[in-house]
């Protein structure tokens, strides 16, 4: 049973067309039905009459034949005895008032004949030879009536009551047909109304049972169907109506839900995601911004801060110390320059951000620019006592075709970081080119990064260490523009580094000018 | 001598140097650290009146330094004024949440942090 019940239950329920197909099919077939058992029904009621009707005639044909003969008989009785005794002639007219008796009874013999069937046949067979040859006798009675010679044994009574023992017994037998057939037509007639009631009660029952069968896989269908909507309503898209249950056009209907629902679902992802891509957004723009504010106010403090004092220490009349004076003045003078980087810094980067860099492209030599550099350099590296070491393969260079000032930029950020974070020691400017590539690496021998500073400190505003704009000076932003010039100039930047042991970074620009993306 | 002792938490030399200077000149007697925890150390052994606190600092922040400092029975009765470049409103709420008792932000308004000064060390006088 229960493998049956599971087939039953996956199976699409029929199509709403194909239930009212069936509906109405199946009241049609139990209508023609009735119909049928009641014509059977009115059939055998006819039949029922008819056979009646026969039974009455041919009892009332018996009784009218044996009144007949009886008649006939009693007649020729009181003939016999009258031409015995009297010498007077049968006249013309009793002869022929004979003659029609015994077409009369013929007549009624032969209607006789006309009911019944074959069970019928042997006692009506022998009613009619022998009422035959009574008749016979009976006519030759007449017929030689007038002639003296011939005598007569008419008075004796064995033809007549042969006769009338055979209609006796046809009466009696057809009685016995009648009943029988009363009998079975009754039966007929009670079976028909038994069919007729069960089938009436029946249909009622089945049509109930139809009807409530629809209803109720309609309902259920447009339950599922209500309650899935009910559900993409409050929300909950990833629900999905049973569309196998039905066939037809409920199933379309719960298909074209479903398919409304993922649509309307990538719909709202597609709008959420554009949310949260715009909330991030702002919310970075917010983060650049306390940033800036950061950063501007760092090297501002000092500025206005060294000014007063020296405003401050020129009022009160006190000999100034010109050795610190100075030295002051210097220190305003750096932090106003940090200032200007910073400020430089934060407008490339804005400008990179909003796509409006431009990269304008030269023929040049990288070794000169590189020597360049690092002899524009030379202070930054004398600070701290650092040695520089010129790597150039010179053999390999050839013309360049790419974006000068941004490579300036970029070997510039590299070299004045690595002097920033060494102390006595190594900064290495290496570079290289094959048919297609310009390597640029500036090692240095300085304090190095962790793992986790590596990978944070190409992000705008991020150092290493939040203070290390201050102890080792820098805005945070020349990395990131580092990395981005190199993105604009179809390149790419990476960097191996080990705390106290130093840093590589490692740059691989391409020399063909195609190769460097057309939006850059 | 003046008798009480301003502590300046500051890891950047040159704004340090700076405003030892002006301090001193203004007649406050001052101790300095560089970072959260030489500033807890310091409020220790000199028992400033009151502590001037960057908050980007190296080894411990500025905001971990204070609130130690504040869960410290030691020294949690010394005030800690922040002074930082984080000038936005969230940040002055976050110097507060930490257990500062003012805020000053950079570049320094010096007359104002005098000021500041003043109060909480008429505060715990």
């Amino acid at each position: 049973m229960k493998p049956t019940e599971a087939v039953t239950q996956l199976r699409p329920r029929l199509s709403l067309r194909g239930r009212l197909y069936l509906f109405s099919g199946a009241i049609l077939i139990l209508f023609a039905i009735n119909v049928g058992t009641s014509l059977w029904g009115s059939f055998a009621r006819n039949e029922s009459s008819l056979a009646y009707k026969e039974a009455v005639s041919a009892a009332q044909l018996t009784a009218e034949l044996e009144q007949n003969l009886q008649n006939k008989r009693q007649q020729i009785l009181v003939l016999a005895t009258l031409r015995e005794t009297t010498e007077e002639p049968l006249d013309a007219a009793a002869l022929e008032q004979a003659r029609t008796d015994f077409e009369i009874i013929s007549e009624r013999l032969r209607q006789l004949g006309g009911f019944g069937g074959e069970e019928l046949e042997p006692y009506y067979r022998r009613l009619h030879d022998s009422a035959t040859a009574l008749l016979d006798e009976w006519n030759q009675f007449y017929e030689n009536y007038n002639d003296a010679t011939t005598s007569s044994d008419v008075e004796s009574a064995l033809s007549y009551n042969k006769t009338k023992q055979h209609l006796r017994e046809l009466d009696q037998r057809q009685s016995f047909v009648a009943v029988q057939r009363a009998e079975a037509i009754d039966r007929t007639i009670t079976l028909t109304d038994q069919i007729t009631v069960i089938g009436f009660i029946s249909s009622i029952a089945i049509t109930l049972a139809l009807v409530f069968a629809m209803i109720r896989s309609t309902n259920a269908s447009l339950t599922r169907m209500k309650q899935g909507v009910e559900r993409f309503g409050s929300g909950d898209l990833t629900y999905r109506i049973d569309a196998r249950r039905d066939a037809g056009e409920i199933g379309d209907l719960a298909r074209t839900f479903n398919d409304m629902s993922t649509k309307l679902q990538s719909a709202i992802e597609e709008t959420n995601s554009a949310r949260a891509d715009a909330d991030s957004a702002n919310a970075a723009k917010s983060m650049f911004l306390a940033n800036v504010s950061h950063e501007l106010r760092t090297p501002l403090n000092a500025i206005i801060g060294y000014s007063e004092m020296l405003q401050d220490e020129l009022g009160d009349g006190i000999d100034i110390d010109r050795e610190q004076f100075h030295h002051d003045l210097a220190t305003i003078i750096f932090s106003g320059k940090q200032l200007l980087t910073l400020i430089n810094d934060i407008l490339d980067l804005s400008k990179i951000e909003t796509g409006k860099m431009q990269v304008t492209r030269e023929v040049f030599n990288p070794a000169g620019l590189l020597v360049q550099i690092c002899d524009a350099l030379s202070p930054l590296l004398t600070q701290n006592n650092n040695r520089l070491v010129l790597d150039i393969d010179k053999d390999s260079m050839r013309d360049f075709n790419s974006d000068r000032g941004k490579l300036q930029q970029i070997v510039t950020n590299l070299f004045s970081n690595a002097c920033k974070f060494t102390k006595d020691g190594d900064i290495t400017v290496s570079a290289s080119m094959t048919s297609n590539t310009l390597v640029v690496a500036v090692t240095d021998t300085g304090i190095g990064m962790t793992q986790a500073q590596q990978e944070r400190v190409f992000d705008a505003f991020t150092q290493a260490e939040s203070n290390t704009g201050l102890k080792y000076g820098g805005t945070g932003l020349g990395l990131a523009i580092v990395r981005e010039f190199c993105t604009m100039l179809g390149g790419d930047i990476n960097l191996e580094s080990q705390p106290d042991e130093g840093s590589v970074f490692r740059i691989t620009l391409p020399a063909d000018p195609v190769s460097i993306p057309a939006d850059a | 001598m003046p008798d009480h002792l301003v502590l300046l938490v500051e890891d950047n030399e040159v704004n340090r140097d700076m405003l030892v200077r002006r301090l001193q000149r203004a007649g406050h007697r001052v101790a300095t650290a560089g970072d959260g925890e030489a500033a807890i150390a310091a409020m220790k052994t000199e028992r400033p009146s009151v502590v001037l606190m960057d908050m980007n600092l190296p080894i411990k922040d500025g905001w971990t330094a204070c609130q130690e400092a504040k869960s410290d029975t030691d020294i949690c009765a010394i005030p800690i004024i922040a002074l930082t470049a984080h000038a936005m409103e969230e940040d002055r709420q976050r110097a507060l949440n930490a257990g500062c008792c003012d805020y000053a932000t950079k570049p320094v308004d010096f007359p104002e942090l005098l000021k500041k000064i003043a109060a909480q060390l008429d505060e715990t006088h």
